[in-house]
C-alpha cells in the first residue's frame, strides 16, 4: 500500500508545477490550524492549502482525513507515518514519499480530526479532484459523485464547470450539475429549471434523480398535516378499500389491530378450561362463526380484548384523512417532476418501441434462416423434412468442430460457415438419394421418415458430444452492442444475423430467379413432366435442392449457435416455428417465408412485451394465435392463387 | 318454373386470368345436354361453380323449383341437394368392394350416427343389384373397385351418381380412355338416366356426342359460344374458327 | 342390440380372436402376480405391462384417426396427457386430504373447511410457491367430476380444435403440423408454473389410491391392469365396429378421397370431427388409466416427440389394421423399456462399446425409415401376408 502511496506522490511531484509555493510553505502558514483541527478553523485552512496551489494538497487533505497525518513535536513538522510493530515509526515526507527518519512514538503526535471537519475535507477534496490536471482523476470524481450525490457536491461542480476543457468531461459535468440541482439546489426556480432540463432526457441519471421526488407514500390521519405536498386525497370505499384503510389506521397507531383467524384460534386455545372456551365446546369450533362467538363471550368476561363491532370500525375509519404524500416537500418541484417524468415517459415509450421493433426484426431474421432452407425443399418438392432441425444442430455442431480445431474465432468463423454448408448440404442430398427419393407423391409416409432420421441424428449427436451444452464462441468483434441510448441497443451478433438473413434472401432470389438452376427447378416445381419432357431431370434439381435447402439450414445452425448453447435439442426448438413460418407465410416463395418470419418475430417479441415475465406463455399464446390464423389464410399471408395453388 | 337450373351472369377470376365470363345457362327436369368446348374454355370450372368447389366473383346459381340459390352452400349440401358429379379421372374408392361403393352412394340418411348404426336392408340390396345391372357389374359387386378395368370404374363411378338419385348429374368425360363397345354402353347408360333427370355432360369426343343426339351447349373463354343441336353447332362460323384455330 | 353384436361377433371372428388372447393374457398375468397367483410376475412388471396395454389403447385410438381416416395426428399423447391429468388432480386432492385431515385431528380445535382447505393447498402447491387453488382444481374433491373431465377435457380441445382446423380445410402435412403444434403450445403452457398444475414438477403420488393406503401395490397394481384389459378389449370391439360398419367405409373414403365423398353429399367435416373427438377421448382414457400406474405425470410427457413415438407405434405395427396398432404398440414399448431399462446386453466392437441405451433411440429412428422405405404395411401386414399364404 505504502510503496503504491510513495509511487502515486511521485508522479504528482513529476507535474510541473507554476506559480506555486511548496506544500511545505503552505502547511507551516497553517500550522496551528492544522495541529487542533476544529470546524470552525478548518474552512479558512483549506482555502489557504487550495490557494497556495501546492502540489499534494490534495493527497495531503486525503490522508488527514484518514488519520494518517502526525507531527513532530520538535518541529511541528508534518509527516505521514508507517508502523509495523507500534513502537518505531518511520516518518514519511508528504512530498518525496521518502522514508526520513524512524522515530518512537512518544516524539510524534497523530492529528486526529473530528467528523465534522472530516466532511469539510471530504467537500474540499472534491473540488481538488475536479479540478485535478489529470483528465482520469477528473472524470473518478465525476463517476464517484454521480454514483452518489451529495449536496455539498454541487458547489464545486458548479466550480469545476467553469474551469474544464475537455469538452467530453465538461458535457458530463454540465449534466451532472443539473441532475444535482434537481435534488439540492438552493432555490425551488433553480430546481424546477434544472428538472425541466430534462423532459424527455432518455438518460437513466435523469429517471433515477427524477423518480424519488414523485414516489409517494400513503398516510393516514385525522387530517392532512401542515406543510405536506400531497398527491391525491384517498376517498375511502373508492379510491381505497376498507381493509387497506383499516390497516393503514394501525400502520398509523389510530386504531388496534384486529385479531386475526389465527389470533383467535390461538386466544382461544389459551383459555380452553376442561373442555369448553367462553361456555362453547371445543369440539363445536370448527367454522368461524362459532369461534368468533366464543371469542365474543371470553372478550365478555374480559380474557381478551373485545373486536370491535362494525359501527366502531365505521366511525374510526370515517375519523381519518387517507392521502398520498409526496417525499419531496416542495409542490412545485413534484409539479415539475410529474411533468418531466410524463414527457419521459413518452420519449422512453417512442424508445422501447423502436428498440422492440429491432428485437421483432431481430427474431424473424433468426426464424427466417431457420425457415428458408425448409420453404425450399417444402415449396419446390412439397417435401416435410423433420429433420430439417437436426441439420441446423448439424451445422451448430460443425462450428463447435471447427473451433476446437482453430483456436481463432474469426478464422474459425470464416471455415465454418462454407463447412457447415458443405456438410449439411451433403447429408441433404444423401438424405434425398436414400429416402425422400423412394417416397414422392406420399408426403404423410416422407415426413415420417424424416422423423426416424430427426430422432437417429438427434440421438447421435448425443453419443458423440454428449448431453451437456456446447459453446460456440463469437470473435471479439461481434462482442457487445450497439448503444444508440439508454433504451435502445442491438447486439452486433443479432446484427450480423440480421446482415446474413438479407444476404440469403437476396441471394436465393436472385438464385432463383436469375439463374439457370432457379429457372429449372421453377420450371420443376410448376409442372415436373413437362420439365422433364424440356430436357430438365428432375432427379437432379430435386437433389440440389434439397442439398441447398439442407445447406442453408447448416449455416444457420452457425448463426445460431453463436448466441444459443449448441446442443442436440437445438434443431428440435426451432423445427416447429420453422414450419409455422412456412405455413404461416405461405409455401413456395421466399417472400411468403420473409412475411411469416417477420410476423411470427414481430408477434413474439409483441407478446413478450406485453407479459415480459413469461417466454413459456408467450409461446403459448403465439402458436394459438397462428392456429386461429390459419382459419382465415389457410394457404398463408402470400398465397399463390387460382388453379396453380391446387391440390 | 320450368328450369332445374338456372345459371346467371357467373364470372370467375383466377390471378388476373377470366376463367368463367358472364355466363348463362340453363336446363331443365328431364333433357341430356352436352358441353363442348376448346381446352381452357371453363368447362370444368363451370361444373365447379355448380358443385361449390368454387365460389363466383358474382352471378347467381339457382336451383329447382324454390329457386334456392347454391352459392351459400358446402359441396355436401349441394349433393344433398341433388347433384351429382363424376370427375374426369374416374375417382372411385379402390380400396373398398364395388358392393361398398354403391352403398356409399345410395341415398340414406348422411350424418354420422346414422352411418354408423346403418345395417342394409333388403330394399338396398335389391337397388344395388339394380344399378349394378344397370352398369354392367353384377358379377363384379365383391370385386375390389381398384382391380375394374378403367372403363368399369367410370361405370361404377356413374352408377354411384346414379345411386344417388340426383335430379342433376353433371358428368366429366365420361368416354375418355373407353374402348368403342363401352362408348356405346356408356351412351346407353346415359341416354336411360337422362329420361328421368337432367344429364350435363362435357365431352370431347363429337362421335360420342353425336351418339347421344342431345342439345349441345360451346363453351370459349367462359361464356357460351353457341347452342342449339349439334349440327347447328357446328355449323356455326364461330365455333368454326375456335376449333380450327383463327 | 345383443343381436346386432352377435351377428358382428359372427361375421368378425378376429375380434373375438383378440378378444380371447387378451383375455388369456390377462388370466396368466393373473396367475402368475404377486398378488393373486404365484408370483412369478413381479408387481413392477405388472405395472409395465398395464401401462404398456394403456399404450396399446392409445394406438388403437391412433390407428383409427391417422390408418383408418387418414389424419396424421401429432397431438393425440396431449389428449392422453390431459386424460391422466384431470384424473391425477383428484388422486393428489384426494390423498392429501386424508394426509391433512389426519395431521389436523390431533389438533385441540377442530379445523373449519377452510383451514383444511388452506393446509391442502399449501401441502400441493408449496413446490411451486403458492397455497391458494387456481380455478382448474374447483371439481377436484369430486370424484365423479374428474372423472367425467377426463373424457370431457380431451373430447372438447379435440371438438374445438378439430372444428377450427377441419372447417378451414387443413389437411395432409399442414394438418399434422397444426396438430404439432397444439401440443407444443399445450405443453409449454403446462411447463409454466402458474399453470396451476404444479409446473414442471407435475402431479406425483398418483399410485396411491386415496383411502386405500392399506391396500398393497401388489393388489392396486392388478386393479389397474384389469381395468386396462377391459378397456383395452371394449375399446377394440367399439372401433371394430365403426370400422366395419358403413360408417368405416366413409371414413376410409375420406381418407383416400375426401373430395369425392363431399361429392357423394356427406358432411367429410363432421366426420373428422367425430373421428377425432372419438379417438381423443379413448386417448384421454387411456391415460387416466396409465398415470396411476406411472405414479408420476408432467409436462414433459405430453412434448410433441411423444406423439410422434405413437406413430411410430402404430406405422412399425401397420396401419389400417387394428391389431396392427397393439401389436407396435406392445412391441416397440416393450422393447424400448428393455433397451433402455439397460438390460440388454452392450456390444462390444474392440474400440467401443455399443450401449443400447445410448443406441437404442438410433436403432428406433434408423428401423422406422426402413419400415416406411420398405415394410409400408409394417408387422401387421406381414401378419396378413403369412396368414394368406397359409389360406392357400
Amino acid at each position: 500500500m505504502l510503496r503504491v502511496l510513495t509511487l502515486f506522490l511521485g508522479l504528482l511531484l513529476a507535474v510541473p508545477a507554476f506559480a506555486q509555493s511548496s506544500l511545505y510553505d503552505a502547511l507551516a502558514e497553517q500550522t496551528a490550524g492544522l495541529k487542533k483541527p476544529s470546524s470552525k478553523t478548518i474552512e479558512t485552512v483549506i482555502s489557504s492549502l487550495q490557494d497556495s496551489g501546492a502540489p499534494g494538497v490534495a493527497d495531503f487533505l486525503t490522508k488527514l482525513q484518514s488519520k494518517e497525518v502526525w507531527y513532530r513535536k520538535s518541529d511541528d513538522k508534518f509527516f505521514f507515518v508507517a508502523t509495523d510493530d507500534k513502537k518505531t515509526y518511520r516518518l514519511i515526507d508528504i512530498q518525496s514519499g521518502e522514508v526520513v527518519a524512524e522515530v518512537a512514538k512518544k516524539e510524534i503526535k497523530q492529528i486526529k480530526p473530528n467528523s465534522g471537519v472530516r466532511a469539510k475535507i471530504d467537500g474540499a477534496l472534491v473540488a481538488f479532484r475536479l479540478t485535478d490536471a489529470d483528465p482520469a482523476v477528473r472524470d473518478a470524481a465525476l463517476v464517484g459523485i454521480s454514483r452518489d450525490p451529495k449536496a455539498k457536491d454541487l458547489a464545486p461542480l458548479s466550480a469545476a464547470l467553469a474551469s474544464e476543457t475537455d469538452p467530453d468531461l465538461k458535457a458530463r459535468m454540465e449534466r451532472l450539475s443539473r441532475v444535482l440541482t434537481v435534488s439540492f439546489g438552493d432555490t425551488t426556480e433553480a430546481r424546477v429549471a434544472a428538472i425541466a432540463s430534462f423532459d424527455g432526457d432518455l438518460g437513466l441519471d435523469a429517471r433515477a434523480v427524477l423518480n424519488p421526488l414523485v414516489t409517494t407514500t400513503l398516510k393516514a390521519a385525522p387530517e392532512v398535516g401542515a406543510g405536506e405536498n400531497v398527491a391525491k386525497t384517498l376517498r375511502l370505499g373508492n379510491d381505497i378499500s376498507e381493509e387497506d384503510a383499516f390497516d393503514l389506521l394501525v400502520a398509523s397507531g389510530l386504531a388496534q389491530a384486529e385479531p386475526t383467524k389465527g389470533d383467535i384460534k390461538a386466544a382461544l386455545k389459551a383459555n380452553i378450561i376442561g373442555d369448553t372456551v367462553g361456555g362453547m365446546n371445543v369440539a363445536n369450533l370448527g367454522t368461524d362463526e362459532a369461534r368468533l362467538a366464543a371469542h365474543m363471550a371470553l372478550a365478555a368476561s374480559g380474557a381478551v380484548p373485545a373486536i370491535l363491532t362494525s359501527e366502531d370500525k365505521a366511525a374510526l375509519l370515517a375519523s381519518a384523512a387517507y392521502y398520498e404524500v409526496y417525499a419531496e416537500a416542495d409542490p412545485a418541484v413534484t409539479a415539475a417532476a410529474v411533468e418531466a417524468l410524463s414527457s419521459i415517459s413518452t420519449a422512453v415509450g417512442v424508445s422501447q418501441f423502436i428498440d422492440l421493433v429491432l428485437d421483432g426484426i431481430s427474431l424473424a431474421s433468426i426464424y427466417f434462416l431457420a425457415a428458408i432452407g425448409l420453404a425450399i425443399t417444402f415449396g419446390v418438392m412439397r417435401v416435410i423434412n423433420m429433420a430439417h432441425g437436426e441439420f441446423i444442430m448439424m451445422g451448430a455442431y460443425t462450428g463447435y468442430v471447427v473451433q476446437q480445431i482453430i483456436p481463432n474465432y474469426t478464422v474459425s468463423l470464416i471455415v465454418a460457415i462454407p463447412a457447415a454448408f458443405v456438410i449439411t448440404f451433403a447429408a441433404g442430398v444423401a438424405m434425398e438419394r436414400l429416402v425422400i427419393r423412394h417416397l414422392y407423391h406420399r408426403p404423410l409416409e416422407t415426413l415420417l421418415a424424416t422423423f426416424g432420421i430427426s430422432i437417429a441424428l438427434q440421438q447421435i449427436a448425443k453419443n458423440i458430444f454428449g448431453t451437456q451444452a456446447r459453446p460456440l464462441t463469437s470473435p471479439g468483434w461481434l462482442d457487445g452492442a450497439l448503444v444508440f441510448n439508454d433504451v435502445i441497443a442491438i447486439s452486433w451478433i443479432r446484427i450480423a444475423i440480421f446482415v446474413l438473413a438479407v444476404i440469403f434472401f437476396l441471394g436465393l432470389l436472385f438464385v432463383l430467379n436469375r439463374t439457370r438452376l432457379g429457372l429449372e427447378t421453377r420450371a420443376v416445381t410448376q409442372n415436373p413432366r413437362m420439365a422433364a419432357a424440356m430436357g430438365i431431370n428432375p432427379d437432379r434439381i430435386n437433389m440440389l435442392t434439397f442439398g441447398l435447402g439442407s445447406g442453408i439450414a447448416g449455416i444457420a445452425g452457425i448463426a445460431i449457435g453463436l448466441f444459443a448453447k449448441v446442443t442436440s435439442e437445438l434443431g428440435s426448438d426451432y423445427i416447429v416455428q420453422s414450419f409455422m413460418t412456412v405455413v404461416v407465410g405461405g409455401v413456395g416463395n421466399i417472400f411468403g417465408t420473409l412475411a411469416g418470419a417477420t410476423m411470427i418475430g414481430f408477434l413474439q417479441k409483441g407478446i413478450e412485451w406485453f407479459n415480459p415475465s413469461n417466454t413459456l406463455a408467450a409461446q403459448t399464446y403465439m402458436i394459438i394465435f397462428i392456429i386461429i390464423f390459419i382459419q382465415f389464410r389457410p394457404r398463408g399471408i402470400i398465397a399463390l392463387k387460382g388453379r396453380a395453388a391446387g391440390d | 318454373m320450368a328450369e332445374l337450373l338456372e345459371v346467371n351472369g357467373i364470372s370467375v377470376t383466377f390471378d388476373g386470368f377470366k376463367a368463367i365470363n358472364n355466363l348463362a345457362f340453363s336446363i331443365g327436369y328431364a333433357e341430356l345436354r352436352a358441353i363442348i368446348g376448346p381446352n381452357g374454355a371453363g368447362k370444368t370450372t363451370f361444373m365447379d361453380i355448380v358443385t361449390g368447389k368454387t365460389r363466383p366473383d358474382e352471378g347467381s346459381v339457382l336451383w329447382g323449383e324454390k329457386s334456392i340459390s347454391l352459392l351459400s352452400k358446402s359441396e355436401s349440401q349441394i349433393a344433398n341437394l341433388g347433384i351429382g358429379r363424376k370427375f374426369q379421372k374416374p375417382t372411385v374408392f379402390e380400396d373398398q368392394s364395388v358392393r361398398d361403393n354403391l352403398m356409399m352412394a345410395l341415398k340414406a340418411k348422411r350424418t354420422p350416427w346414422a352411418v354408423l348404426f346403418h345395417r342394409g336392408s333388403d330394399d338396398e340390396t335389391v337397388r344395388i343389384e339394380e344399378l349394378a345391372t344397370e352398369i354392367g357389374l353384377k358379377d363384379a359387386l365383391d370385386r375390389r373397385a381398384g382391380d375394374l378395368s378403367h372403363g368399369q370404374k367410370q361405370w361404377l363411378e356413374i352408377g354411384m351418381l346414379l345411386a344417388q338419385d340426383p335430379q342433376l348429374l353433371l358428368v366429366d368425360e365420361p368416354a375418355a380412355g373407353m374402348t368403342v363397345d363401352e362408348r356405346n354402353k356408356t351412351t346407353e347408360i346415359l341416354k336411360r338416366a337422362a329420361k328421368t333427370r337432367a344429364v350435363v355432360v362435357v365431352e370431347h369426343d363429337m362421335e360420342f356426342i353425336r351418339n347421344l343426339d342431345c342439345k349441345v351447349t360451346c363453351l370459349h373463354e367462359g361464356s357460351v359460344l353457341a347452342e342449339g343441336s349439334l349440327d347447328f353447332v357446328t355449323s356455326n362460323k364461330d365455333v368454326i374458327d375456335v376449333y380450327l384455330g383463327r | 342390440m345383443n343381436g346386432l353384436l352377435t351377428k358382428f361377433l359372427l361375421k368378425n371372428p378376429s375380434v373375438l380372436v383378440f378378444l380371447g388372447a387378451l383375455a388369456l393374457f390377462t388370466a396368466f398375468v393373473s396367475v402368475g402376480s404377486e398378488a393373486f397367483g404365484w408370483g412369478f410376475i413381479s408387481t413392477s412388471f405388472v405395472k409395465t405391462l398395464g401401462k404398456t396395454l394403456c399404450f396399446c389403447l392409445i394406438a388403437i385410438a391412433m390407428d383409427l384417426v391417422w390408418g383408418y381416416c387418414g389424419i396424421l395426428s401429432l397431438g393425440h399423447f396431449a389428449f392422453f396427457g390431459l386424460g391422466g391429468y384431470m384424473l391425477g388432480m383428484w388422486l393428489m386432492y384426494a390423498r392429501t386430504e386424508i394426509i391433512v385431515q389426519t395431521a389436523m385431528s390431533n389438533e385441540v380445535i377442530p379445523p373449519t373447511d377452510q383451514e383444511v382447505i388452506d393446509a391442502i393447498g399449501t401441502q400441493i402447491f408449496g413446490v411451486v410457491g403458492g397455497s391458494d387453488f387456481p380455478m382448474i382444481w374447483a371439481f377436484a374433491h369430486l370424484f365423479w367430476v374428474q372423472l367425467a373431465l377426463v373424457v370431457l377435457v380431451p373430447g372438447i380441445l379435440a371438438l374445438v380444435f378439430g372444428w377450427l382446423a377441419f372447417r378451414s380445410r387443413v389437411t395432409g402435412v399442414y394438418l399434422s403440423i397444426l396438430t404439432q403444434a397444439m401440443t407444443l403450445a399445450l405443453s409449454l403452457y403446462l411447463f409454466q408454473n402458474d399453470s396451476g398444475l404444479r409446473g414442471n414438477n407435475g402431479l406425483s403420488g398418483l399410485q396411491n389410491l386415496p383411502g386405500l393406503d392399506d391396500v398393497s401395490q401388489d393388489i392396486v397394481s392388478m386393479w389397474f391392469f384389469w381395468a386396462s384389459a377391459f378397456a383395452l378389449g371394449l375399446s377394440y370391439l367399439l372401433v371394430k365396429l365403426i370400422t366395419e360398419s358403413k360408417l368405416g367405409n366413409i371414413v376410409r373414403g375420406i381418407r383416400d378421397d375426401e373430395a369425392r365423398v363431399r361429392f357423394l353429399g356427406y358432411n367429410v367435416e363432421g366426420y373428422k370431427l367425430f373421428v377425432f373427438v372419438l379417438t381423443a377421448i379413448i386417448a384421454g382414457i387411456a391415460g387416466a388409466l396409465y398415470y396411476p400406474q406411472a405414479g408420476i405425470i408432467n409436462p414433459a410427457e405430453i412434448a410433441p416427440i411423444a406423439s410422434i413415438y405413437l406413430a411410430v407405434w402404430v406405422a412399425i405395427g401397420g396401419r389400417g389394421r387394428i391389431y396392427g396398432a397393439v401389436i407396435g404398440a406392445a412391441f416397440v414399448s416393450l422393447l424400448s423399456t428393455w433397451f433402455t431399462g439397460g438390460q440388454a446386453p452392450d456390444i462390444p466392437l474392440g474400440i467401443y462399446t455399443i450401449k443400447w441405451v445410448d443406441w437404442w433411440l438410433v436403432l428406433l429412428g434408423l428401423s422406422f425409415v426402413i419400415v416406411t422405405l420398405y415394410f409400408p404395411k409394417g408387422i401387421g401386414g406381414l401378419f396378413d401376408r403369412l396368414v394368406r399364404k397359409g389360406d392357400a
